[in-house]
């Protein structure tokens, strides 16, 4: 304090230079907004064909891929999500067998691309029947599932696993100490934490099985891109049905990041114990009664 | 002389090569307080978190109530023994509440309603019958060590084990824990305690139990110990804290 005006003289310099940064930022980021927003008014009017766009035929076939797609996400996301806890639980487990089991699982399915494991199955696995024998008749969304539910069960169980991970040693010697078993504690105390730290990642590898269904119209699952690239080789216009594509996929995305914010929040336990702290607790409360609690 | 309540029969445990505790014999008898202080790596924490299984022992018996800890079942064991540790370690994402209930409705199958009033009155017990519904997060350092002590006694346990109880918490938060704990000691609650707190070894501490490089050196009524230490070691250490 004692040099106050040689720092003042001193910061202010440095202010100056900060302030002209950021100008320069604002300018630069203003400039890119303003490119892209009249490429896309530009594109959007001379390039799409407002009348095809809105044509009751297209709109209808989008349509119905984005239902079968949405039903793909849904079923998927809950199976990934499911199978991804299981392996991060087995990457923890003290079992040697289950670990390796577990982290193999993880190399294989995160080391391959998505779109082989999908040959695998959409090709592959029906070849292991006697021809004619091979019980499914339409396979493609079937294997479209597996695939996606087997690949995003790596990643998840690896946020699982890094979730696991930060929570404090301390936690499970603390349950342990009350004389819970290690599956009780790793079920009532760590899990939920692990839960908690590992959402935002999970939510983020949902958000890419969104777009992973996309690689399905190499399999002849009629989702969103094999419409466009229907309505693309008819019509010789890619923009027109490139702006449904954009706006159903954003739909999903959004939606689903919207519902990882909501679970974020409401296992917010932080520091204020304020609303959010209550909300988890009438929701985490709830679910522990419902298990009757027992387990000795 | 009626038996022990805790006893350590020449307990021998190494962390790989070292060898971290050396040949320990301790009793503590029903009702007691015993205070285990020494220099930082001398084994005292090592030596509370052997008696509830946290560290497995390589050689000896630790027996509670004539009964060796080591061939009983280890959540049975921890069912009678209550731990407090350092860190508080309670679970961020229970109420103060919750945390003190959730042992004994899950581990000991009682009622949540009896599990709950009894979490009120021992949170009562420690002060903080205003918080029960507060997340760790919202509480002092303080008042979650006040909790955790709540919920280490919500399992009804024979002996209390306080690990460092006190080292991570302001100053000015000391004094709210130690009452606790010596309300504890006036009730009659068998205890081993390690603590750096010497003001507070010998307000509570029937014994002080001296430990310098994984052996007891010293074993001494509270009161001769920080007039008199018996040995060399003792008043060495006695020395250096003033």
């Amino acid at each position: 304090m004692a040099t106050q005006t040689d720092s003042e003289t001193q910061s202010s310099g440095v202010l100056m230079r900060d302030r002209l940064v950021r100008r320069v930022g604002e300018f630069a980021a203003g400039g890119f907004v303003l490119a892209v927003g009249g490429l896309l008014v530009w594109i959007l009017t001379t390039q799409v064909n407002v009348q095809l766009l809105t044509s009751p035929l297209i709109a209808g076939r989008f349509f119905e891929a984005f239902l079968l797609v949405v039903r793909i996400v849904v079923i998927s996301s809950v199976l990934s999500v499911t199978a991804g806890v299981l392996v991060g639980l087995g990457r923890i487990s003290t079992s040697p067998i289950t670990g390796r089991i577990a982290t193999g699982y993880i190399e294989f399915f995160r080391g391959t691309p998505l779109l082989f494991q999908l040959f695998v199955i959409y090709f592959g696995v029906p070849r292991l029947w006697a021809t004619g024998e091979f019980p499914f008749q339409d396979w493609a969304v079937p294997a479209a599932i597996i695939g996606l539910t087997l690949n995003h069960a790596a990643y998840v169980g690896e946020a699982i696993r890094g979730g696991i991970d930060a929570v404090p040693d301390g936690q499970m010697e603390a349950a342990r100490s009350l004389g819970m078993s290690r599956v009780m504690a790793l079920r009532t105390v760590v899990m939920p934490q692990a839960w908690r730290n590992a959402l935002a990642a999970i939510g983020n590898d949902q958000i890419i099985l969104v777009k992973d269904t996309s690689l399905l119209t190499v399999i002849a699952v009629p989702e969103i891109m094999s419409v466009f690239r229907n309505i693309n080789s008819n019509q010789l216009d890619p923009w027109t049905p490139l702006v449904w594509v954009c706006v159903l996929y954003l739909a999903i995305t959004m939606s689903m990041s919207q519902f990882v914010d909501g679970l974020e929040r409401r296992s917010d336990w932080g520091s204020d114990g304020g609303m959010f702290g209550r909300l988890s607790r009438f929701s985490s409360g709830g679910a522990d009664d419902a298990d009757g609690g027992r387990e000795s | 002389m009626s038996d022990p309540l805790v006893s350590f029969d020449g307990v021998d445990k190494y962390f790989g090569e070292t060898q971290v505790l050396c040949d320990v014999d301790l009793a503590v008898d029903e009702r007691e307080v015993v205070v285990v202080i020494g220099p930082s790596g001398s084994g005292k924490s090592t030596l509370l978190r052997c008696v509830n299984r946290l560290e497995t022992i390589q050689s000896g018996d630790i027996q509670i109530d004539g009964r060796s800890v080591l061939d009983a079942d280890v959540n049975e064991v921890r069912q009678r023994v209550g731990m407090v540790f350092q860190s508080f370690n309670l679970f961020p994402h229970k109420t103060a509440l919750e945390n003190v209930a959730l042992a004994p409705t899950r581990v000991k199958g009682l009622p949540a309603e009896t599990a709950e009033e009894r979490a009120h009155d021992l949170l009562d017990r420690v002060g903080l019958a205003d918080q029960t519904d507060s997340y760790p997060g919202a509480l002092s350092g303080g008042q979650q060590q006040r909790v955790a002590i709540a919920r280490a006694l919500a399992m009804e346990p024979t002996v209390m084990l306080f690990d460092e109880v006190t080292s991570a918490l302001d100053p000015e938060l000391v004094g709210e824990v130690l009452d606790v704990i010596e309300g504890l000691a006036t009730e009659g609650m068998t205890m081993l305690l390690v603590t750096h707190e010497m003001g507070f070894a010998r307000e509570v501490g029937d014994r002080i139990v001296l430990m310098a490089d994984g052996r007891i050196v010293e074993r001494t009524p509270t009161r001769d110990f920080f007039e008199e230490p018996d040995t060399e070691r003792g008043r060495q250490f006695l020395s250096r804290l003033l």
